[in-house]
């Protein structure tokens, strides 16, 4: 160990064969002349609970852009969030160019296909960047045991990952509304672009809210990033493919509009706690197929509370609610998932 | 058992910052499936450096919990520095710096980083939490490798980390918990070593879990030794190794003919397995023996006086107990 070899004050030999008793005084100064340390006492502002868990959050904010790592750990993050705002360009470059200076994006839908595969590779990435790597290093003993309480720490590592994946969203969002915003004619259009970008954000928000959760009670399960990883995307991926499947198959069984039943040789994997919520899914597998996957129950809320633009899903029609509930079991398994991991997690 | 705990706050009349650092009444703690962790344990730990002494699972770790206040007792209670483990451990965690056994260190962030973090996580506005960060490294003996990452360091340093980033919030009072676990003869030394200048220098006291009781004794100015959750005993270390009034002496050949020797010149002499014992009265004591030894002309190998070794703390043998009083009697 060259480093010890280095140390200015060695172990003294004094101590191995007579183990003398330690004195106990309490000023430094007593034995400062043999060991003069200059051990400072530290006598400034100490920082509450709130303000420990707020440092906790921006901490973990950073690290899921990879800011104080490695170029390595900024990669997938600046990557997701560049195509993640390609639409915007792209929309601003056609709205400057086009003579209507109509937008192509909307504000509620944005581009569906790459928000879902661009947010799922971004949570699949970063989310065990927040839980993962604390659970692996077995550091959490250390938050544990500071002036914090237990579900602060599943909290605050929540709250910054929401506040990640709304940066991921929302930030294009705006980017959207400034590329059309810089196009308009008159302040009528402006009002408009306006009144349908707060939607949009809205339907982020919810988004972010959702997907964080569910993203960070999945990584929360193992201390192996890849095997986050890898739970993260198969989840998303699993779902989100067999929501669609399912729509398709029952749209081509029942034609378009007619109730049909759900087709039972689809097998178990769409299975129970999709169709529990539901009351009587007997004539609508069309519309309830969307309830399987975070993406599409979002997508379903997002219609059934008003949103126009066609979805990624057929409209859930009178199943409205049903999509609402959905949502709102993924939040409420999701968290309670969490909170529940961290109070298991020993400390010693 | 609770004499033992009084006795010992009496030993401590010269403490300069009286009170206690830890004190536990009757704490219990019970899990699930009938498993007593700790039992009535009644103890109190003065201000210094205390050593805490168990076999694993003697309920070391459950103490410690408790203390943090992150682990509810069943039934008695605790309090550390005046604060109730059950209702005020965030106080006490504020107050507090613990170093836990296990390998609690992320390897791929510098050890800057880390503390500086942790710093944080201890109430330390960011300026503040960079200096300590710094300093407490610079006490743990780490100086520009604090800038490379944990991965990299030899288990002696990261002992060191975890150590600083104990020490980096300015707590009252340290929890280490096995501080030489993994460490070679050397790094055992240093590290001893180092949490000793802590505990005399720094004005925090010291509580150090370990089931090597050699290392307490060097380090440690009281000693609680637990086992299967109830105190076995708690007295200082002083007490231990001074109560043996008894020289040792040991010759290569002709033990039979010194205990002759010996008994004749009134020193009342015992055998023990190849050594003999004598009742230590003085420094007369030391020259009957040499003479007589040189009277003899037996080739004298070792004499000294005994120390009592905190090991027999776990012996539950009475003729051990009974002699270690003896001897503290005849002081």
């Amino acid at each position: 160990m060259p480093a010890d070899a280095a140390r200015p004050t060695p172990a003294s030999p004094a101590h191995v064969p007579a183990p003398a008793p330690v004195p106990v005084p309490m000023t430094a100064a007593a034995s400062g002349v043999i060991h003069d340390l200059g051990y400072r006492r530290y006598d400034g502002r100490r920082l509450g609970r709130a303000q420990i868990a707020r440092a906790l959050c921006w901490h973990s904010l950073r690290s899921a852009f990879g800011i104080g790592r490695g170029v390595k750990a900024k990669i997938i993050p600046v990557i997701a969030f560049g195509i993640m705002c390609l639409p915007a360009i792209v929309n601003a470059v056609a709205v400057a160019t086009s003579a209507s200076h109509a937008p192509v994006v909307h504000y509620d839908t944005y581009t569906s296909a790459v928000r879902v595969l661009v947010m799922t590779v971004f949570i699949a990435a970063q989310a065990p960047e927040l839980v993962s790597r604390d659970l692996r290093s077995h550091v959490l003993p250390l938050y544990f045991s500071r002036p914090i309480r237990r579900i602060d720490y599943p909290l605050a590592k929540l709250a910054a990952f929401v506040l990640a994946c709304l940066i991921m969203i929302e930030v294009p969002e705006l980017l959207l509304y400034l590329g059309t915003v810089l196009q308009a004619h008159g302040l009528s259009a402006i009002w408009a672009q306006t009144r349908g970008l707060v939607p949009g954000l809205l339907v982020g928000l919810m988004w972010a809210v959702v997907l964080a959760a569910i993203g960070l009670a999945l990584a929360s399960l193992s201390g192996r990033r890849a095997y986050a990883t890898g739970t993260i995307a198969i989840f998303f991926f699993l779902t989100w493919t067999l929501a669609r499947l399912l729509s398709h198959i029952a749209a081509r069984v029942g034609g378009p509009g007619r109730p049909v039943p759900v087709p039972g040789a689809i097998g178990p994997p769409h299975g129970h706690n999709v169709f529990t919520v539901v009351p009587r899914p007997v004539p609508a597998g069309e519309h309830l197929a969307g309830l399987i996957s975070p993406f599409t129950a979002l997508d379903g809320v997002r219609e059934w509370l008003g949103g126009t633009t066609p979805g990624i899903i057929p409209d859930p029609g009178g199943y409205g609610p049903a999509y609402g509930l959905m949502v709102l079991v993924f939040l409420g398994v999701a968290v309670g998932g969490l909170i529940a991991r961290y109070r298991k997690v020993g400390i010693a | 058992m609770t004499e033992h705990a009084s006795a010992r706050a009496a030993v401590l009349p010269g403490a300069p910052a009286p009170g206690t650092v830890i004190d536990t009444r009757a704490l219990t703690k019970r899990y699930p499936g009938q498993v007593i962790a700790l039992d009535e344990l009644t103890v109190s730990v003065a201000p210094g450096v205390t050593g805490l002494v168990g076999a694993n699972g003697a309920g070391k770790s459950t103490l410690i919990k408790i203390l943090l206040g992150l682990l509810v007792p069943t039934t008695g209670s605790a309090s550390v520095l005046g604060h109730d483990c059950e209702r005020d451990g965030e106080r006490i965690r504020g107050l507090t710096g613990y170093m836990p056994e296990h390998d609690c260190l992320q390897p791929d962030v510098t050890a800057t980083e880390f503390v500086t973090h942790l710093g944080r996580m201890s109430g330390l506005p960011p300026t503040a939490a960079k200096e300590r960060a710094a300093e407490s490294l610079r006490h743990v003996g780490l100086y520009e490798e604090r800038y490379r990452q944990i991965g990299t360091y030899s288990t002696g340093m990261k002992q060191r980390v975890k150590l600083a980033q104990a020490l980096v919030g300015d707590p009252r009072l340290l929890l280490l918990d096995e501080p030489t676990i993994g460490l070679d003869p050397a790094g055992r030394a240093a590290m001893l070593e180092l949490v000793s200048r802590i505990g005399a220098s720094f004005g925090i006291s010291i509580v150090v879990a370990s089931h090597l009781l050699g290392e307490l004794e060097q380090i440690c100015d009281h000693i609680v030794a637990i086992e299967a959750g109830k105190l076995l005993r708690s007295d200082t270390v002083v007490s231990f190794t001074q109560a043996s009034q008894v020289l040792v002496i040991e010759v290569e050949e002709g033990t039979r003919q010194l205990l002759d020797e010996l008994g004749r010149r009134g020193l009342g002499p015992t055998a023990q397995d190849r050594a003999v014992l004598v009742r230590l009265d003085g420094e007369g004591t030391y020259d009957a023996v040499r003479d007589a030894v040189a009277d003899l002309g037996l080739p004298l190998n070792r004499m000294e006086r005994r120390r009592h070794r905190i090991e027999e703390l776990f012996q539950d043998d009475e003729a051990e107990r009974s002699e270690m009083t003896g001897a503290a009697d005849a002081r």
